[in-house]
């Protein structure tokens, strides 16, 4: 096992009377959708964290017409399009920030005539005016980083709201949790094997902390209509067996970070861990059934 | 008429009104709301029906059981159906063999026609002609144009012109529009129908005679055209009244796959219907299968009607996740535990075998209340509304797919069609 857990395990003894959980259970973002409130949070506090994922799924989706789709037109047609719609503005701010963070090993265009990826750095994204271009035709697919992000907006919906402890979960490899576990401490997680389901690939605590697992092996890679992932700086299919976890303060972050540490090649990935300092990243490059290296920060 | 039958017919028309009771229904099933009501008058509507085979002699035993109609006069110049036939109506009932002398006969208000396809036109004309009334099997006729000239020759002769299609009529049906005009399975955007059947489609033709194209009319195309005016007329019409839209083209494929027996008909057809804005049906139809049935599944972004199994589906989240649940009966308990997460979020997407949520009812007799509809709309002079336009572009729809498999082209919607 890689990692440890620190505390916190077991049964606590407290007295305390049984805390219910208040939840929430729907399909947004391509998935499903879980939201525990353990503590405090106004009585609509969950109901209107639910609205804010649904607005963010709204605003980014690429499978019905969206303010996504509607500068994606644009751009693809190689046009420069108005963005009016407030989620998706600060979205494309946070994927400017995300890029960044990762020395653009995360970019969520797609397109262009050779089917190209890594255009962010074509793209002219003015804020203040409300307007994007590209010098060659693209378009935006958020995918799992538009998880993150609808999670962190949620989160934001929560505190609001005046909760206090939360956990979310989007699809089970985007988390976000909100305070400390409801019995104390923080949140104890376990992360299986990718090849061993039963098996506990690492353990890791969280508080006030968003997680991001991506992967290229395991059940979820072998989803038919999953599309390879590809190096925006190179356009390499990366073809190594790999698991990545991102532990990061937004969702959206660690949604981004997982992604680059899984494109990365390993010195990539190790300036990537050293970029970061203080926040935990993990990098397992896996040889048939077996976890043979971890580098690039670790999980304490 | 037993107590029974008249309970059921009571609690099946109480149904009818329930169903097309509802937010948009006035527009959607403006004849259900009429159909049901009380018959006027006590004099019944007396009906000559011409063509006696297995649908005509359906058609008898269901206006038998209506309240408003009888049947003054049967017509088939095949014996063993004309015999058939007499043995379902009253003895002294007129009988002929040439549908003209039925008409110069006089006796009738109106007339049934459940002859093959290629007459419906010209049995329909010549008694509108004779000025009566007209029932006709669907699909209307051969031709585009021929569905179109007898929907003039009514107008023209302010005669009432009504088409079989018992689902309109159907109480599940009705709720099923209800429940989807209420927006229970959000933005329909595709249908998928089906006929599948597993045998030969032949009737049996006396030895040594040469009557299989008269028995077997279905399988040659200058009688019928096979498969899609037969069925998916039925269908066709189900889908445009659920898009709420007709069709902008259809494209489809046709093929003898199996029955190569000399028929000239497909037993194979798959088709593609546009509408408006994306939407579409997927229809196919064949003779050698018939595990998937006759059913029309009604696709909305919220769920799924099925009508023939009287069935509403919605689209469910999935179930918990398991590691969070188990996460939260622990805090319950006071217990802190690791919360393994971040296993497969991809699961097969095998089909949906939730059972769903009834529709509601189970037999009717649509087909009866039709004919109810039809003699109060013969007593009055005016059709029930709405009818006639679904029936027309549902002909048009199966004629046009016929077309598109013919030449293997997309077809566009004509835009000739008579005003309805």
């Amino acid at each position: 096992m890689v990692g440890g857990l620190r505390a916190g395990l077991g049964d606590t003894g407290l007295s305390c009377a049984a805390i219910e959980a208040r939840v929430e259970r729907f399909v947004a973002m391509g998935t499903r959708i879980e939201l525990h409130l353990f503590g405090g949070g106004d009585t609509d506090a969950l109901a209107q964290a639910r609205s804010a994922i649904e607005a963010v799924d709204d605003a980014l989706t690429i499978h019905r017409p969206s303010p996504t789709t509607a500068i994606n037109y644009c751009l693809a047609a190689g046009r420069s399009a108005p963005v009016e719609d407030p989620i998706l503005l600060d979205a494309l701010a946070a994927v400017a920030a995300a890029w960044a963070m990762t020395v653009g090993l995360f970019d969520p265009t797609v397109g262009g005539a050779g089917g190209e990826t890594g255009g962010w750095p074509l793209v002219t994204f003015d804020r203040l005016a409300g307007r994007i271009e590209a010098a060659r035709p693209l378009a935006f697919d958020f995918g799992g980083f538009g998880k993150g992000y609808a999670l962190d907006c949620a989160a934001d919906a929560l505190l609001v709201g005046g909760a206090t402890s939360a956990f979310l979960s989007a699809g089970e490899s985007s988390i976000v949790v909100l305070g400390g576990h409801p019995l104390g401490g923080k949140w104890p997680l376990t992360i299986p094997h990718p090849f061993a389901p039963e098996e506990t690939l690492v353990a890791l605590e969280l508080e006030d902390e968003a997680l991001s697992i991506s992967s290229t092996v395991g059940a979820g890679a072998q989803a038919p209509w999953r599309a390879p992932m590809v190096r925006p700086t190179d356009g390499a299919i990366v073809t190594a067996a790999a698991t990545t976890v991102a532990v990061e303060r937004s969702g959206a972050a660690a949604e981004a970070m997982s992604t680059a540490l899984l494109v990365a090649d390993e010195v990539a990935g190790r300036r990537l861990g050293g970029k970061v300092p203080g926040r935990r990243h993990l990098f397992l490059f896996a040889d048939g059934s077996s976890v043979s290296r971890t580098s690039a920060g670790s999980i304490e | 008429m037993t107590r029974d039958f008249t309970f059921s017919r009571r609690t099946f028309l109480d149904r009818v009104l329930t169903a097309s009771a509802g937010v948009g229904m006035a527009a959607a099933a403006p004849w259900a709301g009429v159909a049901q009501a009380e018959p006027t008058g006590s004099d019944r509507v007396r009906l000559g029906v011409i063509g006696t085979g297995d649908r005509g002699r359906a058609l008898i035993q269901n206006i038998l059981k209506t309240r408003n109609c009888a049947v003054a006069a049967i017509c088939d110049p095949y014996a063993p159906h004309l015999d058939k036939a007499r043995a379902l109506v009253p003895a002294g009932t007129a009988t002929f063999t040439d549908h003209r002398a039925m008409l110069d006969a006089r006796g009738i208000d109106a007339v049934v026609v459940a002859t093959p396809l290629d007459l419906h036109a010209r049995h329909s004309l010549d008694a509108l002609d004779a000025g009566l009334h007209v029932w006709c099997e669907k699909a209307m006729a051969r031709t585009i144009k021929d569905c179109g000239a007898m929907i003039t020759g009514a107008r023209s002769r302010s005669k009432v012109l009504q088409i079989g299609h018992q689902r309109l009529f159907n109480p599940t049906y009705l709720n099923a529009l209800k429940r989807a005009k209420a927006g229970e399975i959000g933005e329909i955007t595709q249908v998928r129908a089906s006929w599948h059947r597993n045998r030969n489609w032949r009737r049996p033709v006396p030895p040594g005679s040469n009557l299989d194209r008269e028995l077997n009319w279905r399988l040659y195309r200058a009688r019928s055209a096979g498969l899609m005016t037969e069925l998916a007329t039925h269908q066709l019409q189900v889908a445009n009244w659920f898009m709420d839209g007709l069709p902008t083209r259809v494209m489809g494929s046709g093929s003898i796959a199996f029955w190569k027996d000399g028929r000239e008909v497909y037993d194979h057809v798959a088709l593609i219907y546009d509408y408006f804005d994306g939407r579409k049906t997927i229809y196919s139809s064949l003779l050698n299968n018939a595990r998937y049935g006759c059913e029309e599944q009604i696709q909305g972004s919220k769920g799924t009607i099925e009508p023939e199994l009287g069935r509403i589906y919605m689209e469910t989240p999935p179930g918990s996740v398991p590691a969070l649940a188990r996460m939260r009966k622990d805090v319950q308990a006071g217990r802190k535990g690791a919360i393994p997460i971040g296993g497969a979020t991809w699961f097969p997407e095998l089909p949906v075998t939730t059972p769903g949520d009834s529709l509601g009812w189970g037999e009717y007799d649509e087909t009866m209340l039709q004919f109810e509809g039809f003699g109060e709309a013969v007593r009055s002079g005016k059709e029930l509304p709405g009818l006639l336009r679904q029936a027309y572009h549902a002909s048009v729809a199966s004629l046009l797919g016929e077309q598109a498999m013919d030449t293997q082209q997309a077809i566009a919607w004509p835009s000739d069609l008579i005003p309805v």
